[in-house]
């Protein structure tokens, strides 16, 4: 089984000293022979990922439904008046922690996976490193199409 | 008191109570009857609409300049945008006249209910960069209907996905008229134009702009215009909002988080919790909202534009940033326009109340009643148009490519030259505009709902196919197909149901239950249902499909110019090797 290097421009060798590291496993994988089942996550780096992912998905959840449920559940509770603020406290809740939140966990996630990116060697392509085959950063020159009015 | 024939809203009025803060009534609108802002100072001012115009005509020198007929361009910009000039052009491209106008509008008439916009247009962020975002980067594709066409391998995916497309970019678009025209009525008062109202003749106005300016530029030039657009309007909005709390002695430096003192002053319909829809309704609307954001396709475009998976993410999350600026801020407008309001023009709750119309333009008259000069007015009342001319930009470039690249280009004339795609593109364009036009005569609800009717649409049909095409590779074409079309059905019973095309059924247990502000509670699940049965129970995908998914998810990373398909093919080029588990 080969490591597919249709388009890397590194031909990573790797030994097989029968380490068996989640990193080592991973660069043996073929993604292409792997199945892919969100609730079955057949490799190391998958498996890592779906963990923060679903984690990441069960706090939002809870932002995001948690603050309006309690509402309805302990009205009196919730709608006490926040001290300093001045807000109601479902409406504080609901109107900034949820945005925020979600805000705040998806700096949480892009880091996490930039640290699993790490953690399994991979690189991104910077846009220096390609062979510009489109127009690219600079500014096209604008091309008509004989479609003048 | 407005004079709109909203069965719809009036049948949720009576069970859940939803939207009675509305204050609709279902006498027919009469000829002579209008669509007017009541408080709202309308005439020709000559500040705001020089201002206007100004903006008007940067837009338009932009699309010119980039003026492109070379489809390659004309789709997706050559893929070379960064993290945060993609993040602010996700912002403008998101901000339509619903976050602009349309949501403070209902914060302010609905209370807690209207809440559930915001979250629902903020959150859903989160889950489209851990579910969507990169993964289609790596597809690779040009538009939403190519995926679906392509991950399901048929045709008539492609159609249904295009069609879907199309249908989106319309509704969407008639909160963005009705935005424009309503706004307009304070920049430039009534056209005059005979046989229309004030109102109507402003709509018809601004929504020819957007066609001629669009009609003049790809997607190049809107995403160039996208970024100053962006800052444009939240500009705009955000001086707006410290000026208004300034001036009227509620906020210093940051009304975000000082409103809430005001709450308390407010009557109670503005923060009791189940004052303006029921607990149930809340849910449904925000679950339809969040999961219609990770399907629409104008918003999953932008991910295709970007150099590889990471800036995906990246500009993923600074788009909810620049979102979240603006969502943070939209109840403290709803506040303050509130309480000016009820000191200024009359009690907001209660009957009459304020009107729909008036709850439209909520955030403009705020800035006008809090005495702001003119032309800062203007300059508000101007954001408000930028938001919705670059929004409908966004979806008429949507739903245009999707009837000239996916129908016309894929399953009509395969042999199409980039000369007689431009041209499809642009009719489709022309024909998205009229469309809208007829049908913003006489809007059927407000801005917001109108939008969150789009969303559930996405929801419904279109986030299925990519969550399920993208995580699970046994999805297959019986099973996409028989998803899209019920789901299609399903979003289209609540539509009738409460008359938005045509005159409604008024099923009351259907208007409770499934409101087609919030259809996606109900319809995802059921479309997520019937897509997996039969998947399961007709054959599995071919292997080149699910090597092409699996592609999606390798953490290889991929050159701009591939797409996973094609990396499929180069790999079986070179002879498929056997599977070794």
């Amino acid at each position: 089984m080969t490591d597919n290097n249709t388009h890397s421009a590194d031909d990573e060798s790797f030994e097989t000293d029968g380490g068996v590291s989640d990193v080592e496993r991973e660069k043996q994988i073929d993604y292409l022979d792997v199945e892919i089942n969100l609730l079955k996550p057949a490799t190391p780096f998958m498996r890592d990922h779906n963990r923060i992912i679903l984690r990441g998905f069960a706090i939002w959840a809870v932002i995001v439904f948690g603050p309006i449920t309690l509402t309805r559940l302990f009205p009196g509770v919730m709608t006490t008046t926040m001290p300093v603020l001045g807000f109601p406290f479902h409406y504080f809740l609901i109107a900034v922690g949820a945005p925020g939140g979600a805000l705040l966990l998806s700096v949480w996630y892009v880091r996490k996976r930039d640290e699993i990116d790490e953690k399994y060697d991979i690189e991104q392509i910077a846009a220096t490193d390609l062979e510009r085959t489109d127009t690219g950063s600079q500014e096209p020159a604008a091309t008509d199409g004989g479609l003048d009015q | 008191m407005s004079g709109l024939g909203l069965a719809a809203i009036d049948g949720l009025a009576a069970t859940g109570d939803a939207l009675a803060a509305l204050q609709v009534d279902v006498t027919p609108l009469q000829a002579d009857e209008e669509l007017l802002p009541e408080g709202l100072n309308i005439g020709f001012k000559p500040a705001p609409a020089i201002i206007v115009i100004a903006m008007m005509g940067l837009f338009l020198a932009t699309g010119v300049f980039y003026k492109v007929a070379d489809t390659a361009d004309m789709w997706v910009a050559g893929r070379s945008i960064g993290n945060v000039e993609n993040g602010m052009a996700i912002g403008a491209n998101w901000m339509s006249a619903a976050s602009y106008l349309g949501m403070a509008a209902l914060i302010a008439l609905s209370g807690v209910y209207g809440l559930a916009f915001v979250v629902g247009w903020t959150t859903g962020y989160f889950v489209l960069l851990i579910f969507l975002a990169a993964q289609m980067r790596r597809f690779g594709k040009y538009t939403a209907p190519d995926f679906v066409g392509d991950r399901f391998n048929s045709d008539a995916a492609r159609a249904i996905a295009a069609i879907t497309t199309f249908l989106i970019g319309f509704v969407y678009a008639l909160g963005q008229a009705r935005g424009m025209g309503l706004v307009g009525l304070y920049i430039l008062g009534d056209p005059g134009i005979p046989g229309m109202s004030g109102y109507q003749g402003m709509m018809v106005i601004f929504m020819v702009i957007t066609i001629v300016y669009l009609a003049l530029s790809g997607m190049l030039g809107a995403t160039k215009t996208m970024v100053i657009q962006y800052v444009i309007l939240i500009s705009a909005f955000l001086i707006g909002l410290l000026v208004t709390g300034y001036v009227s002695g509620y906020s210093t430096v940051l009304p975000q988080l000082e409103y809430g003192q005001l709450i308390g002053e407010l009557s109670a319909e503005f923060s009791e919790p189940f004052a303006g829809g029921s607990y149930y309704l809340w849910i449904a609307t925000a679950f339809s909202l969040i999961f219609g954001t990770c399907g629409l396709p104008h918003v999953l475009v932008r991910f295709y534009t970007v150099e590889n998976e990471r800036i995906a993410r990246w500009s993923c999350t600074w788009g909810l940033f620049f979102i979240c600026l603006l969502y943070l801020s939209a109840p403290a407008y709803a506040a303050f326009g509130t309480d000016l309001y009820s000191s200024e023009v009359g009690p907001a709750y209660g009957d009459p109340g304020m009107s729909a119309e008036a709850g439209d333009v909520i955030v403009v008259l705020a800035t006008q009643l809090a005495g702001l000069p003119t032309w800062l007015v203007g300059f508000v009342a101007a954001g408000g148009i930028a938001a919705a001319i670059a929004t409908t930009a966004g979806l008429f470039i949507a739903g245009s490519s999707a009837i000239s690249h996916d129908i016309y280009a894929n399953i009509i004339n395969e042999d199409a030259t980039q000369q007689q795609q431009v041209l499809v593109g642009r009719l489709s364009i022309i024909a998205l505009g009229v469309l809208t036009i007829i049908f913003a005569l006489d809007p059927t609800a407000p801005i917001a709902a109108l939008v969150s009717f789009a969303f559930s649409l996405a929801a419904i049909v279109l986030f299925p196919m990519f969550f399920l095409g993208l995580w699970w590779e046994n999805t297959n074409r019986p099973g996409a197909l028989a998803g899209m079309i019920s789901g299609l059905i399903v979003w289209l019973i609540p539509m009738f149901n409460e008359g938005h095309f045509g005159p409604g059924f008024d099923i009351e247990f259907l208007a409770t239950w499934m409101p087609a502000i919030g259809s996606g509670l109900i319809g995802v699940p059921i479309v997520f249902a019937i897509t997996i049965a039969v998947s399961l129970v007709t054959d599995e995908p071919p292997l080149e499909t699910k090597q092409m998914v699996r592609q999606c998810h390798s953490p290889e990373p991929m050159p701009k110019d591939k797409t996973a398909a094609d990396v499929v093919a180069e790999r079986n080029g070179d002879g498929p090797t056997p599977a070794d588990d």
